[in-house]
């Protein structure tokens, strides 16, 4: 049964990481919402015990309330995060008219360029350390200077 | 009566936060309550002065061995006095100055805020600077000056050169602040303690000591911007006029030689680091004396010259001796004072003649007779002409270079004339010869400071004995002995003398031929800047961005090599764990498999088909079925795992997802989803992909399996929970935990799902949001 259990959890994870990889960002969420629900199962199986529902009163050997608890908590909250998720990808949809990360990166990467000439300004302010005494503008500067 | 020392920290610490919650009442109070305030922290200055030394020591972090402990001796007094008194003479001018900055620059007058705020934290952590004995509060407060600083400069943040400089300024002097952190965390490894007397005390000269203490030094030359780490200091012109002034004269640059005075009985007891001393002195004194004497924009050339002066610090320290450490001291509060005025004209000059360079002002000698009475005094004090302060510094200067003899005679001298050349250069085109442009009237706030500053300089000079008994004082910590200066005025061929004027006639020479040796001078300052150490540091930080580039390329603008790069190491390092960890056949357990279990094996088959199922489908709306059947199926696993609770939580949320992700589906049109359908995924990535999800899989499968093949083998957290659960009067042992035992995860796990909703629903409003 360990072993079992431990295989389908492998499967679902391997499925969920392999969306992750793909380009469309709907299938990047159904692969997060996979590896989550891995993610659960494993929690389930960890159960101490198997058994009957555990509420009282006991008549039978019950399953480890504890492990229930927590996977309720981990449920929900994968949940949260999914939805919090699709409806950012629906957002990106709205502003970028695209759910292609190809397409999107090449648009972040252009923006990018636009906003960061960084490198740039880096190589003109060693030059501008000496700005004036430099400038080639010729003896009629320096005399001025010299004065 | 409260404690003296408690008491400067807290005049001093109450302007900056008083300042800002005025700003946030009414911006306009803003000057005057600096004013108010520095006047306030400048008279408790004074008070404390005259008072008998005092400390505090307030138990920090105890087990670290690490102590709130001030001592307001002899040193800290000097240096406090000159942090509050210079601080209180540059709010003066600010008040107005500021206004007339911002003014020109269309800015609001509400950043005053902002200005003077920081400005009061300068001056605040330079007074707590001061005082502090424990060697990681003076790391603290080392760093406060870094941090003020880096707003000052930057202030004007709209411009590219003040931010850049601003950083230029916060990295050299904060990564050189980290040498000092090291030195203090050496000396508590060798002497077990942080408090610097205690250290100073029991240190013993050892090889380790002196590597401790040579670290702090390093920081310190840093922030007093000496060779080879001066070229921060020059760019740092860009803040406001009366940052630099200020932080020229009594804060921050002082913070670097005022450490080395503290640590000074540490640093005497080795020969090499003195030889250091004396050589990174002498060399920034010619640096800064050259540079300066070619710079054309007024406060480039007093930037310089700062270096240049702060050089004679240093090299006085390094010659060591009772005449070198009173000197040292002396003459920090002689340039303090003079330097500050110096800023300060040059800012008023180009506030009432538009301009910042020199060769665009002149003659204003005329047209500002008070200012140029000043900024004369104070020039004068620079240069040491007699009946000045600035006289002792230098006769103090020769006399320790002289004991050492003829060749340090001769550079002191050399270094000094050009002092005298540069100086003389500023003030006379400034206030000589011809006119250039024709100034405007200006606030007495902006000429006032210089004049009082001036003439202390001059008062000084005429009348020694408080400069004397505060240096006394102060040197008397730092050579950890006590120091008498003598200082007067003699009329005789005393070595010192001679060598004053040999100065004058030098240095006069020195501006008379400038036209022959400019050539040369200019040469070498642009090789400084093209071969010098700034070079080293924008190299630096092109690497730093191209580094920071290149992951971000590949790490960070596509979403799934991230993915790989966090699945594969981890598969990797867990298939690693696995090969090396001895098995035992313990370590994995296949487990019993029952009639029983046959359901659950059936639904967990169920689940993993439509995981399967997820990948191969190709229609949006397919996938969404699918996604939502592994959902279900898992569901029906918990049922089989005896948990209702979770299989409705489950079956609910998976009802709910589903639709919603479904709903999100018919609002996108069909074009946008259909992509991937068209480009058929390439080949290589199908090939890539495939290859982390068997090494993910691989690695969720190895810790799956370990991990449950190795329960615990106590049950007792459940049978607990299940008399507990009685106790309680609850039934379902799992809802009481939710609701009861772990009440406040359920009540945060509420307010994620509040604020999911809240996200949600403010994403999905329409409207583009770029």
């Amino acid at each position: 049964m360990i072993l079992a259990t431990s295989l389908a959890i492998a499967a679902m994870f391997a499925a969920g990481a392999y969306l992750m990889l793909k380009r469309d960002l709907i299938r990047l969420i159904a692969g997060m919402i996979l590896i989550g629900n891995a993610a659960n199962l494993f929690i389930m199986a960890s159960g101490l015990r198997r058994g009957a529902a555990p509420i009282l009163p006991l008549d039978e050997p019950t399953a480890d309330p504890l492990v229930q608890a927590m996977v309720l908590t981990a449920i929900v909250i994968s949940f949260a995060t999914a939805a919090l998720a699709l409806a950012l990808v629906y957002r990106v949809y709205i502003s970028h008219y695209s759910v292609d990360l190809s397409r999107l990166s090449a648009a972040e990467e252009q923006q990018a360029e636009r906003d960061e000439p960084m490198t740039e300004d880096l190589r003109e302010s060693v030059r501008d350390d000496t700005d004036g005494e430099a400038s080639p503008d010729g003896r009629h500067a320096r005399e001025a200077a010299i004065r | 009566m409260m404690n003296p020392a408690m008491l400067l920290l807290v005049a001093a610490f109450a302007a900056p936060l008083v300042v800002s919650l005025l700003g946030a009442i009414r911006h306009s109070w803003v000057p005057r309550g600096a004013i108010l305030m520095t006047g306030l922290a400048f008279a408790a200055a004074v008070w404390t002065c005259i008072q008998d030394d005092a400390s505090v020591n307030v138990p920090w972090a105890p087990t670290w061995s690490m102590n709130f402990s001030l001592t307001l001796d002899g040193l800290a007094k000097m240096y406090a006095l000159l942090a509050t008194g210079i601080g209180f003479f540059v709010v003066l001018y600010a008040s107005k100055y500021l206004a007339l900055h911002l003014h020109h620059d269309h800015r609001l007058l509400e950043e005053q805020t902002r200005f003077f705020g920081f400005l009061l934290l300068f001056m605040a952590s330079m007074v707590g600077l001061v005082m502090a004995q424990d060697l990681i509060l003076i790391f603290v407060f080392w760093d406060l000056t870094a941090i003020a600083s880096y707003f000052l400069i930057g202030f004007d943040r709209a411009e590219e050169e003040s931010r850049s400089s601003a950083q230029m300024a916060l990295l050299v002097t904060g990564i050189t602040a980290i040498f000092v952190l090291l030195g203090a965390l050496a000396l508590f490894q060798i002497y077990g303690t942080f408090a610097l007397p205690e250290i100073i005390i029991a240190s013993n000269g050892g090889r380790n000591t002196g590597i401790a203490v040579g670290l702090i030094v390093l920081g310190a030359l840093a922030k007093s911007a000496q060779v080879p780490m001066h070229f921060w200091l020059p760019r740092a012109m860009a803040a406001p006029t009366p940052v630099s002034a200020y932080l020229h004269s009594a804060a921050m640059v002082a913070a670097g030689v005022f450490l080395i005075g503290r640590v000074y009985p540490l640093v005497a007891q080795y020969d090499w680091m003195l030889d250091a001393l004396l050589v990174i002195g002498f060399a920034s004194m010619a640096v800064g004396g050259i540079i300066a004497l070619t710079r054309r924009v007024l406060k480039q050339i007093l930037a310089y010259s700062t270096i240049s002066q702060y050089g004679y610090v240093v090299a006085m320290f390094g010659l060591g001796g009772e005449k070198g450490v009173a000197g040292a001291t002396f003459y920090v509060l002689a340039h303090a004072l003079v330097k500050s005025a110096l800023f300060m004209t040059a800012g008023a000059v180009t506030e009432a003649t538009g301009k910042k360079n020199l060769p665009d002002v002149g003659g204003l000698m005329r047209r500002m007779p008070l200012l140029a009475a000043g900024s004369g005094m104070a020039a004068a004090g620079l240069i040491a002409l007699p009946l000045t302060i600035g006289f002792f510094k230098d006769e103090l200067f020769f006399a320790a270079a002289y004991e050492r003899g003829m060749t340090l005679a001769v550079m002191s001298v050399v270094g000094a004339s050009l002092t005298l050349a540069y100086i003389l250069r500023f003030w006379r085109q400034t206030f000589m010869g011809v006119l250039r442009t024709e100034p405007e009237p200006i606030s007495g706030y902006l000429v006032w400071p210089v004049v009082v500053l001036g003439i202390a300089s001059v008062v000084g000079g005429l009348w020694t004995v408080p400069a004397i008994w505060i240096v006394d004082r102060a040197a008397s910590v730092s050579a950890d002995a006590p120091i008498h200066l003598h200082i007067a005025y003699h009329l005789d061929a005393r070595h010192e003398n001679v060598m004053a004027i040999a100065t004058w006639v030098a240095g006069l020479l020195i501006y008379l031929t400038r036209r022959i040796w400019w050539p040369a001078a200019l040469g070498v300052a642009h090789l400084g800047s093209y071969f010098g150490p700034a070079r080293l540091y924008y190299a630096g930080m092109r690497g730093l961005n191209q580094l920071s580039d290149s992951v971000h390329r590949i790490e960070v603008r596509d979403l799934r090599s991230r993915v790989a790069t966090i699945l594969m190491p981890a598969g990797l390092l867990v298939g690693l764990a696995v090969i090396v960890t001895p098995n035992s056949t313990s370590s994995f357990a296949v487990g019993a498999l029952g009639r029983d279990d046959i359901p659950l094996i059936t639904m967990l088959v169920a689940s993993v088909v439509s995981a399967f199922v997820v990948i191969v489908v190709r229609d949006h709306f397919r996938l969404a079925i699918s996604l939502s059947s592994v959902g279900f199926s898992l569901a029906g696993v918990y049922a089989f795992m005896g948990a209702p609770d979770v299989t409705l939580v489950a079956l609910v949320v998976e009802t709910v997802l589903s639709m919603f992700m479904i709903g999100m589906l018919v609002l996108m049109p069909r074009p946008i989803l259909r992509f991937e359908t068209e480009v058929r995924a390439e080949r290589r990535y199908l090939r890539r992909d495939a290859i982390v999800a068997v090494v993910a899989a691989g690695m969720a499968f190895f810790v799956a399996w370990g991990a449950l093949s190795r329960p615990s083998p106590s049950t007792e957290v459940i049978d607990s929970q299940t008399v507990l659960t009685a106790a309680v009067h609850g039934k379902d042992i799992v809802t009481v935990i939710l609701a009861d035992f772990r009440g406040f995860d359920t009540l945060g796990e509420v307010t994620v799902i509040a604020l999911t909703l809240l996200g949600v629903i403010s994403l999905l409003r329409t409207g583009r949001l770029r």
